[in-house]
């Protein structure tokens, strides 16, 4: 029973330390060019949209998503957006230079809420190209950003067309 | 001995079970505007900078860069860098600030990496950073130009200075 429990304990503290080993001695592969393992994208994805939704599970919408909100949540997306996430209307394009890879969203739409939208849209994503948006938009952009971006890819037809038309 | 061996597999079992439960239950932290943690930022800096050492052929750079290389490059880093990386005179980019690890601000600390590094950063990228391979948007030639002006920001001579800001989009 010792020999078990030195055992487990001699695993606990060496795995960790292997792992910082490889990593300081330049043994893991760092380019963002190529396409990241479905392992790797299945793990870090799910504990992305469970933090996500842990961290933003309290915020209510405080404001009403209407025609302008959300016409004026996509002259935000054009300008501040569509560059990474993709434009709206264009073919659909995987995207490889970052990594992880920018989800294009005018063809994937998105699994988050609008609140769920709206916290990442603020706080940024560590360790992925998404920053924090919170210092340049103000509260009522980012709600009428998130209320364009969870409707992206089942948009109401006047509602594209005036985005689109307005550039 | 046995029960030794049978301890070491169980412990490497309930470590990476107990890792996948932490992500699954979303206990992780990813807000990006937080400050990166000294000991993380350490750690991750000095990963990198091992990979990229690992990576580079010293032995590929096109040698000794004229002023024109210098104009050339910096350029290309007054269109495309800037944004994140900061300009040089100015203060540090906020919108650089924004990412989690921070984009490294040029004209203000520099760099530890050589041309080669720079350049082969800048094609590839760093995965789980904001930096993008730019491999799609530029060409090599350019890449080198851009990679020599990075490693040379903070003491370029003044006529190059001049002849950038004079004309910076081109």
């Amino acid at each position: 029973m010792r020999n078990l429990l030195f055992g487990v304990l001699t695993a606990l503290v060496l795995l960790p330390m292997g792992i910082l080993g490889c990593f300081a001695l330049g043994l893991t592969e760092i380019r963002s060019d190529l396409k990241p393992s479905r392992w790797e994208s299945m793990i870090m994805g799910s504990a992305v949209r469970a933090s996500v939704r842990r961290s933003a599970a309290g915020i209510a919408n405080s404001a009403t998503s209407n025609h302008e909100t959300l016409v004026a949540g996509g002259k935000l997306y054009i300008a501040g957006c569509a560059g990474c996430h993709g434009e709206l209307g264009k073919p659909f394009r995987e995207e490889h230079d970052h990594f992880p890879p920018v989800p294009q969203l005018p063809h994937l739409g998105t699994q988050y809420s609008e609140p769920e939208v709206y916290w990442v849209v603020k706080h940024g994503i560590r360790m992925t190209g998404m920053s924090a948006y919170g210092p340049f938009y103000s509260e009522q952009q980012l709600w009428s950003l998130s209320a364009f971006v969870h409707q992206i890819n089942n948009l109401p037809p006047d509602v594209r067309a005036a985005v689109v038309a307005n550039k | 001995m046995k029960n030794f061996l049978a301890g070491l597999l169980l412990g490497v079992i309930l470590l990476g079970f107990g890792m996948l439960v932490y992500l699954r239950l979303g206990l992780v932290d990813v807000r990006a505007d937080a400050p990166v943690p000294h000991w993380v930022a350490r750690l991750l800096y000095t990963g990198i900078h091992a990979s990229v050492r690992r990576s580079v052929s010293e032995a590929r750079s096109p040698g000794p860069a004229g002023d024109d290389t210098l104009i050339a490059g910096g350029k290309l880093y007054l269109n495309d860098c800037v944004g994140c990386h900061g300009e040089p005179g100015k203060p540090p980019s906020e919108f650089g600030r924004t990412f989690y690890p921070p984009a490294p601000q040029f004209p203000h600390q520099g760099t530890d990496y050589s041309v080669a590094e720079v350049f082969w950063i800048a094609k590839h990228g760093i995965r789980r950073t904001g930096m993008a391979a730019q491999a799609s948007s530029y060409t090599d030639p350019q890449l080198w130009t851009v990679a020599t002006f990075i490693t040379r920001m903070r003491n370029l001579p003044p006529n190059v200075v001049k002849a950038i800001q004079q004309n910076p989009a081109n």
